[in-house]
């Protein structure tokens, strides 16, 4: 029995174009964006020129400052102020009217660098010129020490090397937080329109009446709307993880040495899918509420949209998270549960006990919303409009 | 048979009661057909959905065949067709044949059992030649003619139309009235209710009239005929309402 109304759920849900466009072809554009994105923003990093503005007048010895950085444009104007203005560059570099020569008497010689927080690009460039001053800075006080008859070295106690933890660099981290945010929201759109049509949707056409004088327990009737809709949900799911490895694998190439898992690629991709799995079926507990709730598709709907929000919360919660800084509770809450073992998975980490702890946890708190839906739909009062 | 005993339904509006059917007793035996008559909002539908166990009455009790509709709902479901007025129920993403296979399944229908079924339905009600086409193209009609056929799809012995003819055009009304007498003599227990009195007054043995939720009247047409002195039901309807008014205004 449970069967037969499920495949026909699922025969009803996919013949609707709202359904198959948003469980098939969002996923798609959604990922394909993403993936493109990131692949120009990674590339772009190393090839992308930078337009500094100076004054004509700046003399060749300063110009040097900049010869080890390649992509770094100079862009000789009389008022490298107003040349920036005019968007013929992205920061300004003005130097005193004395600098050469106070350089040389010894002086403290002043310098601006002028740019725009708003823009990447300016940002990018005023901390290049920042790190290039910082090192001309230093070889001018060497030439000073050296003048005195003292030891550079003196004032450089600390030799300070920076690297990321393992292969954790920020596209993987960019990547570990956009993946579960698009997967969540693509499994949240791609089931919704199934949850409210399922249980909204055949109030308002009065099917449900035709379905409830049938001799089919409630019950079973509501496990097997709730599974056509986690069904749909985990559809969803598996068709943007597929996008997602697709294009990475097949389109790109600074992104699929960003996620290379080596032996485990299986492993993460197996995983990743069990993920999507219960976060599908959470997602479908709480879709089915809405709809118990709405007495049309239109009132479901305005249910479920902060339902689909909540997603979002644990994404910005999650942002400055370190993989080694996640703990019990990222795991044990669901949806916070899905962007934590994702990140994970994406850095390549396969924690057992904290795929366990999430899938413990998701499953109490479908219980739970499953007790409260089969209530629920026991009471006329949900079941009939 | 159906019994219904003191049947009371009362539904819970915001912070006020409203009571839809108030102590209502009657009975319907085998084989008859029982005309459902009274003003919109008097309880008709509240009475039929009730019979049909989608509505659990606050007091009193109904059995169908012998069945409790409150503790052995199944039992009455299997024996009972119902098919509500307005809307007829039906999925308009599936074809004609796959709506009436899917509830023919949720009746525990064999596949050998359901396609016999769909065929004698469809040759009855003339849907052979829209029976494989998805039912959101239907006209009124064609899906008022696939609503009865679902309704029947399990050969109910008892059957609960309500206002079964709102909406259809003469061609089907006919149809639907030609079947009716079909079921009659099947010796199928029918009730349904309607605000056509030509349509009851042919199709139905006896009749029962509902006014605020109170049952004015129930018994043989003829009889009832003979005590009014009048054979035109739309008059003795309307009479029977307004003394039904004025017992409400002493």
């Amino acid at each position: 029995m449970l069967l037969n109304i499920f495949l026909k759920e699922i025969k009803d849900c996919f013949r609707d174009r709202r359904t198959l466009l948003l469980t098939v072809l969002l996923p798609v554009i959604m990922m394909t964006g993403l993936t493109f994105f990131y692949e120009n923003m990674i590339s772009d990093n190393g090839d992308e020129k930078y337009r500094l503005a100076v004054s004509e007048s700046m003399n060749q010895d300063l110009k040097g400052i900049f010869t080890g950085f390649k992509n770094i444009d100079l862009v000789e104007a009389a008022d490298p102020e107003a040349a920036l203005e005019d968007g013929k560059a992205e920061a300004a570099l003005l130097l005193g009217k004395s600098f050469s020569s106070q350089i040389s008497t010894g002086e403290k010689a002043k310098v601006t660098i002028v740019g725009d927080t708003s823009s990447q690009k300016s940002s990018v460039l005023s901390s290049m010129v920042q790190t290039a001053l910082s090192v001309y800075e230093k070889s001018i006080i060497a030439q000073r020490m050296q003048a005195n008859g003292s030891d550079p070295s003196l004032v450089e106690p600390l030799e300070i090397q920076q690297r990321e933890m393992a292969d954790q660099n920020e596209n993987t981290t960019l990547l570990a937080m956009l993946i579960p945010l698009i997967l969540s929201i693509a499994i949240g759109i791609g089931s919704s329109p199934a949850a409210a049509d399922l249980f909204a949707g055949e109030k308002e056409r009065k099917t449900m009446e035709a379905l409830l004088i049938t001799p089919v327990k409630r019950s079973t009737l509501l496990f097997s709307k709730w599974l056509t809709i986690a069904t749909v949900g985990t559809v969803t799911g598996i068709v943007t993880l597929a996008v997602v490895v697709v294009e990475i694998q097949m389109l790109t190439e600074h992104l699929k040495k960003a996620l290379s898992f080596g032996d485990q690629t299986f492993t993460i991709i197996g995983l990743a899918v069990l993920v999507s799995v219960i976060y599908a079926m959470f997602n479908a507990s709480l879709l089915m509420l809405a709809s118990i709730f709405g007495k049309t598709v239109k009132e479901a709907q305005s249910y479920s949209t902060p339902v689909l929000m909540l997603a979002m919360f644990p994404a910005m919660g999650l942002s400055s998270k370190g993989i080694n800084e996640l703990s019990f509770q990222h795991f044990a809450i669901p949806i916070m549960n899905l962007f934590s073992l994702l990140k994970e998975l994406v850095f390549g980490i396969v924690d057992y006990q904290h795929i366990l702890i999430a899938l413990t946890s998701n499953l109490i708190c479908m219980i739970v919303l499953f007790i409260i839906g089969r209530m629920m739909f026991l009471k006329d009062k949900w079941v009939m409009n | 048979m159906i019994e219904i005993h003191e049947v009371t339904k009362k539904f819970q509006d915001k912070k006020k009661f409203v009571t839809a059917l108030k102590h209502v007793t009657f009975t319907v035996k085998e084989g008859q057909v029982v005309g459902l008559l009274g003003e919109n909002g008097a309880g008709k539908t509240t009475l039929l959905r009730t019979i049909a166990t989608l509505l659990t009455p606050t007091e009193g009790m109904v059995t169908v065949a012998g069945f409790d509709t409150m503790k052995n709902s199944n039992e009455v479901k299997k024996r009972i067709g119902v098919l509500f007025g307005g809307e007829t129920g039906l999925y308009d993403r599936l074809t004609a044949r796959e709506n009436l296979e899917y509830f023919a399944s949720l009746y525990g229908l064999s596949k050998h059992e359901t396609k016999v079924r769909i065929d004698d339905l469809s040759r009855m009600f003339g849907m052979r030649d829209y029976l494989n086409r998805r039912v959101g193209g239907f006209s009124k009609g064609m899906r008022q003619k696939v609503a009865i056929a679902r309704t029947l799809i399990h050969n109910p012995e008892i059957i609960l139309f309500d206002e079964p003819t709102t909406g259809l055009d003469i061609t089907s009304s006919n149809v639907f009235r030609q079947l009716v007498h079909q079921l009659k003599r099947e010796g199928k227990t029918i009730i349904f209710s309607s605000h056509i009195m030509e349509e009851v007054s042919m199709l139905c043995d006896s009749v029962a009239m509902m006014h605020k939720g109170e049952l004015v009247y129930q018994g043989n047409l003829e009889s009832l005929y003979k005590t009014e002195g009048s054979r035109d039901l739309n008059y003795i309807f309307m009479s029977k309402l307004v003394r039904g008014n004025e017992h409400y205004a002493s």
